[in-house]
């Protein structure tokens, strides 16, 4: 007997003697307690992530410096009291400039999910409903999409649109929301089938409340999960087009925008407070969302063994 | 097989030619029309206005907006591409300098990702619930959070700014150095950008190997007398990996687009970091090109790949 | 007798104790499963013999542990199961394995799945492996118990195919599952659990996905087979047309206990179990019309953790006494090899007068 099974008949000896000496019923508090510790993961992103969107959001309150002000005269400082995490090339406080910048990346990153989200649920519902050539046409369009890496998709429109944070926030709707399109369209064609759209359909309702008002509501489940993933997703992807300069314009403060100057390899090697904190702040968001999505993911799986 | 194959590829092409009229309405769009992109910019500064206007007529630029599309077609079939606006170098030379040594860092991060990532998903899925399946699932999740071109950063910290193991960036040229000459340099880039891919397919693999396990399959493979090992291997893990197939041809326009950072953080010379300099220098037939080979490259792997699903679960070539 | 199934008159004359050959038997058998860390007594005492060329069926309602029974002489059951006790021995060529003493996952075990006993399961789509051939799956095994060449063992794996009545096995060998009808799926099942001429063939509901015809032809296939390679079958069943078509002897189980054995003329003729009459009465007659009272079980099945000490059917029982809530009966003989756990038994007659 290898020793994972000599582990695993010690473990149910000691089954076998709790239940023959009548300790029963510890099934259900057994099952509460174990589902709450399997959810630690989730619970430690929570507390992460929370802590972040208090920091950035109610930034005045952590720290006293202006992000954009310039201040030649103490560029280049390395951590000290003064600065928590030092200064940057042109003299401004590293750490408010995560704050601050904080709040435009998660916005970013959360508002296009939002409206990727949106975009992708209204099309999808539409087209897995009526089906026909709209259906043809969008989902031609989506696999299209899908082949084109989305980075690439983004900076060709950014050169062709111009820089700036609500055309960032356009590029990221308009290439994100194939994904959700598609996971909607294919909860509506199941969904349709059910007999109480035939019912509704009998009684003379309009199409578009059958599909909206009626039939949706009960597709959506999923889709918050997604939006969850989804920040994190571009959070991502919009501080890679800030760090390669082409993402919202450099005078903003966002996450990326800072790491931009970590190009430079003598920046790099030496100046690490400027880019170190910042990437390790990224991580830490987009981990948490990661944590909390998987968490909100499990919970919902019914495939738990004991 | 050969029908499926042929199934395939008339998907393919078809987007192919939707592409390509994608890229042409965008050239258009730009500013700029065929003549500053398809002639030599030397030329150009030396011709008079009337006589470009001569040009433009006889190269049919006044025409109907799909009589130009089509002769466009053409040009890029035949092999011209145009010219870069910046340099006035031949897009063509351009490209094909530039596109092996991506080929070479996307094959590398490719190959990485698949066996690194199933390797440690049947790791994670045969030790499930203890301390090695938690702790690789953490890691998994880590890999998928951290930006690439910030672990780029950290890496070209660590272990080449600070350890000296390996160079900062770059790529020797082959047909110079042979391989294991050049492979210090290849390591890194190839690794980072390969690593969010490992954890996707670990996370993938190790809940893939857990669903097979349940399979009435097994059971009977157990039943027929067959030694753990074959059970496991032979007809666990075949039909395991079909999922994972999948999921790399969905990958990998995610793998060549994180081509484009990585070159730029490890100055590694493809394809990606040409494109980079073409938006900043707002050379568009650059950019436009590149863009349409890169979208080739993803639907040529998303193909190969699609026939190496085929060729591994039978059931595939009927769909 | 006012019941609605005959079983199918045999050669073999009633109440005849021809001395047959045994191949295996089953003593007082305990298996537990430890789910949701509660420990399951599924197979609460079960003892039966499987004779050389007869068909023993296990009829019973889900859960009652049919399904777990085949799974322990296989040693099949999941890691979080075992034998508490019991023996189960496997008689071949004069030797006595008992099974119950192997590791689940040892060589000696390993040795004797397939080649001494094999299993065919409900349904042969899920069952067979999609990305692999029929050929690929029967070969293999046939190799792994036997040393002799691929192609040797191809020809092996074609004639076995046409044994089991598929058409142009040369071609259909290189075919995959999906490729299949469910009945010729079924057959290439059984050609693979035959390919190593095992004593006992262990089927579980082998027909239940399937539709009647096709049920009808697996039968007589298996009858075939024992008659020509003299296996011993042990076949699991929900239903009671199958067990009156197919078996030579019954048992019957409820709740993890055997509850009534015997040949299948004393079973389904002679029901002395309560729950075995119930079951009887409970099947539709043809033939009787519309208006027939069918007459179900009431109450339904326990709660799998109750600890009560008597018998598990004692709430669903017309016949149920003080003593039947206090003590589970112990198996008492009826006629012969006919016996039954109950504390009264019905007699012969009984129910006619109460119909």
């Amino acid at each position: 007997m290898n020793p994972l099974q000599r582990k695993l008949n010690k473990k149910m000896d000691i089954l076998i003697q709790r239940e023959n000496s009548g300790q029963l019923n510890r099934k259900n508090m057994n099952r509460a307690i174990r589902r709450a510790l399997q959810n630690k993961l989730a619970l430690v992103g929570l507390g992460i992530f929370l802590t972040i969107i208090i920091l950035c959001f109610f930034a005045p309150l952590f720290t006293q410096y202006d992000p954009l002000k310039i201040n030649i005269r103490v560029a280049l400082q390395s951590p000290s009291t003064a600065h928590v995490f030092g200064t940057d090339t042109i003299g401004r406080d590293i750490f408010s400039r995560i704050l601050y910048g904080g709040r435009l990346s998660i916005l970013i990153g959360f508002g296009s999910a939002v409206g990727a989200s949106f975009l992708g649920v209204v099309i999808g519902a539409w087209a897995g409903y009526r089906g026909g050539w709209f259906d043809f046409l969008m989902l031609r369009t989506s696999e299209l999409f899908l082949f084109f890496p989305q980075i690439i998709l983004c900076l060709l429109l950014v050169t062709m649109v111009g820089q700036s944070v609500g055309n960032l926030l356009g590029i990221f709707i308009f290439t994100g929301w194939c994904g959700i399109f598609r996971m909607t369209r294919a909860r509506m064609l199941s969904l349709r089938e059910e007999e109480y759209v035939q019912a509704l359909k009998v009684l003379g309702v309009p199409e578009p409340i059958i599909c909206y008002k009626h039939i949706l509501p009960n597709a959506l489940g999923p889709v918050f999960v997604n939006i969850t993933l989804s920040t994190a997703i571009f959070i991502l992807q919009e501080a890679a087009l800030s760090f390669m300069g082409l993402g919202v314009p450099l005078e903003i403060a966002t996450w990326g925008n800072i790491l931009n100057v970590a190009n430079n390899l003598n920046i790099l090697k030496v100046n690490w407070w400027i880019w170190l904190p910042v990437g390790t702040m990224i991580s830490l968001f987009v981990l948490s969302i990661n944590f909390i999505g998987d968490g909100l993911r499990d919970s919902t799986d019914p495939s738990q063994q004991g | 097989m050969l029908t499926y194959t042929i199934r395939r590829l008339l998907i393919i092409i078809p987007m192919l030619i939707l592409a390509s009229f994608l890229v042409f309405l965008g050239l258009e769009l730009m500013p700029g029309d065929a003549v500053s992109f398809m002639a030599d910019p030397e030329t150009l500064a030396n011709m008079d206005p009337a006589r470009l206007e001569a040009v433009r007529e006889q190269l049919g630029l006044n025409a109907p907006f799909l009589v130009r599309y089509f002769n466009w077609l053409l040009c890029v079939l035949k092999g011209d591409f145009g010219y870069s606006l910046t340099s006035g170098v031949p897009i063509k030379q351009i490209v094909f300098n530039t596109l092996p040594a991506t080929i070479e860092l996307s094959l590398a991060a490719l190959l990485f990702s698949t066996i690194l990532g199933t390797v440690l998903g049947i790791i994670s899925a045969l030790k499930r619930g203890q301390m090695t399946d938690n702790v690789l699932t953490i890691a998994g999740l880590l890999g998928m959070s951290v930006p690439q071109f910030f672990i780029g950063l950290m890496s070209l910290f660590i272990f080449a700014i600070n350890l000296g193991w390996l160079p900062i960036g770059g790529r020797l040229r082959p047909g110079y150095e042979s391989f294991i000459d050049r492979l210090p340099h290849l390591i890194l880039p190839a690794v980072v950008l390969g690593l969010a891919l490992t954890a996707g397919v670990m996370r993938y693999a190790r809940s893939s190997m857990l669903d097979v396990a349940n399979k009435d399959f097994i059971k009977t493979a157990r039943s027929k007398g067959l030694s753990e090992w074959r059970v496991n291997f032979i007809h666990g893990f075949r039909v395991a990996m079909t999922p994972v197939a999948i999921l790399l041809g969905l990958r990998l326009p995610t793998l060549i687009g994180g081509s484009v950072v990585i070159e730029q953080v490890f100055q590694w010379p493809g394809i990606g970091n040409e494109f980079l300099s073409a938006i900043r220098g707002q050379n568009y037939p650059m950019v436009m090109m590149i863009a349409f080979f890169m979208v080739l490259a993803t639907m040529v792997s998303s193909f190969l790949i699609d026939l190496v699903t085929a060729l591994l679960d039978p059931r595939v070539r009927l769909s | 007798m006012a019941y609605g199934i005959q079983p199918i008159p045999r050669n073999k004359v009633e109440g005849e104790t021809v001395q047959q050959e045994i191949v295996l038997r089953i003593t007082d058998l305990h298996t537990n499963f430890y789910t949701n860390m509660r420990c399951n007594k599924v197979l609460k005492g079960i003892s039966l013999e499987v004779e050389r060329g007869k068909t023993l069926c296990i009829v019973g309602e889900s859960g009652c542990g049919k399904s777990v029974t085949a799974a322990s002489v296989m040693q099949l059951i999941p890691d979080l199961a075992r034998i508490e006790s019991g023996e189960i021995v496997l008689y071949d060529n004069g030797q006595d394995i008992h099974i119950e003493t192997l590791d689940k996952y040892g060589k000696s075990m390993s040795d004797l799945r397939g080649s001494k006993m094999a299993m065919i399961f409900q349904d042969p789509m899920s069952a067979l492996n999609p990305v692999y051939s029929i050929g690929f799956q029967i070969i293999e095994m046939i190799r792994q118990h036997t040393k002799i060449s691929k192609s040797r063992a191809k020809e092996k794996a074609i004639s076995l195919l046409r044994e089991m009545g598929i058409s142009s096995p040369e071609t259909r060998i290189n075919d995959f599952p999906h490729q299949f009808s469910g009945g010729m799926r079924q057959r290439a099942m059984i050609a693979m659990a035959m390919s190593c001429e095992p004593k006992l063939l262990i089927a579980d509901e082998p027909t239940t996905a399937l539709d009647v015809t096709v049920q009808a032809q697996i039968f007589s296939l298996m009858e075939k087979l024992k008659r020509e390679h003299g296996t011993a079958v042990m076949m699991i069943t929900h239903d009671m047309g199958v067990v009156a078509e197919m078996a030579d002897d019954v048992v019957v189980m409820y709740m993890g206990y055997i509850v009534e054995r015997g040949t299948v003329h004393q079973v389904l003729k002679n029901s002395t179990h309560p729950y075995t009459v119930g079951l009887m009465q409970s099947i539709p007659m043809i033939g009787k019309g519309k208006k027939q009272k069918l007459q179900p079980i009431r109450g339904c099945t326990a709660d799998p953790y109750d600890t009560n000490p008597g018998c598990p059917f004692v709430t669903r029982c017309d016949f149920s006494t003080q003593l039947c809530h206090d003590h589970m009966p112990e198996e008492v003989t009826v006629s012969g090899n006919h016996k039954v756990r109950c504390h009264n038994p019905i007699q012969k007659g009984a129910v006619d007068a109460r119909t």
